[in-house]
C-alpha cells in the first residue's frame, strides 16, 4: 500500500533458501559398497527383518493363516491369540511401547533404529546390492549414467528397474497378505482374479516401495522423516553417536605410507575421502554431527579399512559421546555413563509398561459378552402377568475351540429366559443370540432394575462372565 | 514438485493415523451412507475411507501452503517460481 517494493523479510529468506536446497536438482548419489562389522550387522538386520516379514503370511497356526489383520472380519489374528476391537487397549500399550523403546535406544546410542532397521534403510540396502549386482559398483554405475543410450545401456537399465519392481510387487503382495488371507490371494494370482481393493493396496505399496527405495532413498530420511526432526531432543552428551576424532585425524592431509604422520605435522586422517564416499546421505561426517547422518556407521566401516592399511589404529571414526571425546574417555568410563538419569527412566517407563503389556495378556478372559436391550421393544406385559424385556446378547468366544454356553440370569425373584438358554459359539467367534426375559409383575419396582447375566462354558465352568444390565418395568 | 510433496505426505501420515483410529472405534457395517447402509465390501470401505482422509488432510496442507504464501509473492501477481 505504502510501500511499493516491499523488502523482504528475514523469513522469506530463509523460505527461499530452503526453496532452492530442494528445488535444486539433487546431486545424484553413487553409495560406494562397504563391508565391515556394522555392514555385517545390518545385513543381518535386513536377513531378520525380511525373513520376518515375507515369511509370515506364510505360516499356519490351527488351521488358518498365524498372523492376520483381518479386515474383513475385523479380527487380528496373532498366533493363539485373536484380538478384536475391543482390545483396543493392547493396541495402545504396543504402540507405547514402540515409543519409549525408540526413546530408550536414541538416548543410549543415537539412531540405531534408522541404521539398522528402519525399514527405509532396509529397503535401500536391498535395492543398492540390486544395483550393484546388475549395474557394477559406483564408479561404473555414475559412467552409465553419463554414457549415451545404446543397447548395452539399454540392457542393463531394463535388468535393473526390472528387478526392482519384481522386488516391489512381491513386497506389495506380502503386505496385503497381512490384511486379507494369504490363501485366496494366491488363488487370485493364478487367476488374476484380484479384487479391486486388493490389486490397488499391492501396486500402491509396491510403487511406494520402489520410489522410496530405488529413487528417493536419502531424501526420504531427509525431508520426509518426522523422526529425523525430533530425534535429536533425546540426545544427550553421554549419547553414543557416530564420530570422527578430529584431536587424532585433524590436520588431515595425503602422506605417504609408512611414516610417522605426527613427523610431517599432519594426524591421522589421510584425507582420500571414503568415508563421503560410502554415506548413504551423502554427508562428510568429519564436519561434525548433522541431522542428516542417519548412523549407519558405513563410515566407520569405511575408515578402519584405511586405517588398517596405514596400519593406524581403528577407530578414527567410531561410537564415541560428546562426553567422551572432550574428556579422554575410555570405553569404560563410556558405558559407565549409559546408565544416567535420562535413559534410567526411559528404561523404568519401558520395562513397566513391558510388564503391563504381559501381565493384561495373561489376565485376558478368553470370554466376552455384550447385552445390549433391544429398544424397538420395551418392556411389555405378556402372560400370567410376566413383564418381558428383550436383550441381544453377543457372545465373544476367543479361545480355538467351538463351544457350548449356558446362560442363566439372576437379580430379579422369578426371573428366568424364556427358551433353553444355551448358545454354540465357534472357535474365535461371536454369536449373537437375541433373549427373552420373564419377571413377574410383582417383583421389580416401576423403572429401571438391576439383573446380570451369567454365561458360563459347558465343558470349563472357569470360563464364565458376569455382566450386569437393567431390566425395565412399565410405570 | 516441493509443494506437492509438501501437500500429500504430511497428510497422508495424518490420514493413516486417522483411518486406524477411526476403524477401530467405528466398525464400517454400522456406517450410514445417505440414509442406507454402506453396502461396499469391508476392503472398500476402509480404503474408500483412508483415501477420504487423505483427502480432507491434503486439502487442509493445500490451505496452510496457500495462507502461507508471504507478502511479496502477493504484491507481485506477475512473479512465478
Ligand atoms: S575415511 Fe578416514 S582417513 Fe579417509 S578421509 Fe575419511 S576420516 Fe579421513
Ligand atoms: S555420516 Fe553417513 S556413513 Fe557415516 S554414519 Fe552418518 S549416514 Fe552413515
Amino acid at each position: 500500500m505504502n510501500d511499493a517494493s516491499p523488502k523482504p523479510s528475514p523469513r522469506r529468506d530463509a523460505a527461499v533458501d530452503q526453496d532452492e536446497v530442494l528445488y535444486a536438482p539433487r546431486k545424484k548419489l553413487y553409495v560406494r559398497a562397504v563391508t565391515g562389522l556394522f555392514a555385517n550387522w545390518r545385513w543381518a538386520l535386513v536377513w531378520i527383518t525380511q525373513i520376518i516379514f515375507y515369511g509370515l503370511p506364510w505360516l499356519r497356526w490351527n488351521d488358518r493363516q498365524a498372523v492376520l489383520f483381518h479386515l474383513t472380519e475385523r479380527k487380528f489374528y496373532i498366533f493363539g491369540w485373536v484380538f478384536w476391537p475391543q482390545d483396543v487397549f493392547f493396541l495402545a500399550i504396543l504402540l507405547i511401547i514402540s515409543a519409549y523403546a525408540l526413546f530408550f535406544f536414541t538416548a543410549v546410542a543415537g539412531r540405531l533404529w534408522c541404521g539398522y532397521a528402519c525399514p527405509q534403510t532396509v529397503y535401500t540396502e536391498i535395492f543398492m546390492w540390486i544395483e550393484q549386482k546388475i549395474e557394477g559398483d559406483h564408479n561404473k554405475r555414475q559412467k552409465l549414467d553419463q554414457a549415451p543410450m545404446s543397447g548395452r545401456k539399454l540392457a542393463i537399465r531394463s535388468a535393473k528397474y526390472g528387478a526392482w519392481a519384481l522386488l516391489s510387487l512381491w513386497t506389495g503382495f506380502t503386505f496385503v497378505a497381512y490384511f486379507s488371507p494369504l490363501q485366496e490371494l494366491l488363488q487370485s494370482v493364478t487367476t488374476f482374479g484380484f479384487g479391486p481393493w486388493e490389486l490397488f493396496w499391492i501396486l500402491f505399496y509396491g510403487s511406494f516401495t520402489y520410489l522410496f527405495a530405488g529413487i528417493m532413498r536419502e531424501q526420504v530420511c531427509k525431508y520426509m522423516c518426522p523422526y529425523a526432526r525430533f530425534q535429536s531432543v533425546m540426545f544427550d552428551p553421554d549419547t553414543l553417536v557416530i564420530t570422527y576424532d578430529e584431536e587424532r585425524g585433524e590436520p588431515r592431509g595425503t602422506r605417504r605410507k609408512g611414516i610417522d604422520p605426527r613427523s610431517v605435522g599432519k594426524g591421522d586422517c589421510i584425507d582420500c575421502g571414503i568415508c563421503v564416499q560410502v554415506c548413504p546421505t551423502g554427508i562428510d561426517i568429519r564436519k561434525g554431527l548433522q541431522y542428516e547422518c542417519i548412523g549407519c556407521a558405513a563410515c566407520i566401516d569405511a575408515c578402519d579399512q584405511v586405517m588398517d592399511k596405514m596400519n593406524y589404529p581403528r577407530g578414527l571414526i567410531r561410537y564415541s559421546t560428546e562426553n567422551a571425546l572432550r574428556q579422554h574417555w575410555g570405553s569404560k568410563e563410556i558405558v559407565a555413563h549409559v546408565m544416567r538419569p535420562r535413559t534410567l527412566l526411559y528404561g523404568a517407563v519401558l520395562a513397566l509398561v513391558c510388564v503391563g503389556f504381559v501381565w493384561g495378556l495373561a489376565m485376558r478372559e478368553p470370554l466376552r459378552v455384550d447385552v445390549i436391550r433391544d429398544r424397538a421393544s420395551l418392556a411389555r406385559e405378556v402372560e400370567d402377568g410376566m413383564i418381558e424385556n428383550v436383550y441381544r446378547l453377543q457372545v465373544m468366544n476367543m479361545t480355538e475351540a467351538a463351544r457350548n454356553f449356558n446362560l442363566a440370569v439372576s437379580g430379579l425373584e422369578g426371573v428366568k429366559i424364556d427358551g433353553d438358554g444355551k448358545v454354540k459359539v465357534g472357535p474365535a467367534a461371536t454369536e449373537a443370540v437375541t433373549l427373552r426375559v420373564l419377571v413377574p409383575y410383582d417383583s421389580g419396582k416401576p423403572g429401571a432394575n438391576e439383573i446380570a447375566f451369567d454365561v458360563k462354558a459347558e465343558d470349563d465352568p472357569s470360563l464364565t462372565v458376569h455382566e450386569k444390565t437393567t431390566f425395565l418395568f412399565p410405570r | 514438485m516441493r509443494k506437492w510433496i509438501l501437500v500429500l505426505w504430511p497428510s497422508f501420515l495424518v490420514a493413516a493415523l486417522a483411518e486406524g483410529v477411526f476403524f477401530t472405534v467405528v466398525d464400517p457395517q454400522e456406517l450410514y451412507l445417505f440414509g442406507k447402509p454402506v453396502h461396499y465390501s469391508a476392503l472398500a470401505t476402509y480404503s474408500i475411507g483412508f483415501i477420504g482422509f487423505w483427502l480432507v488432510c491434503a486439502a487442509s496442507s493445500l490451505t496452510t501452503i496457500f495462507l502461507q504464501r508471504p507478502a511479496t509473492e502477493l504484491n507481485q501477481p506477475s512473479r512465478h517460481h
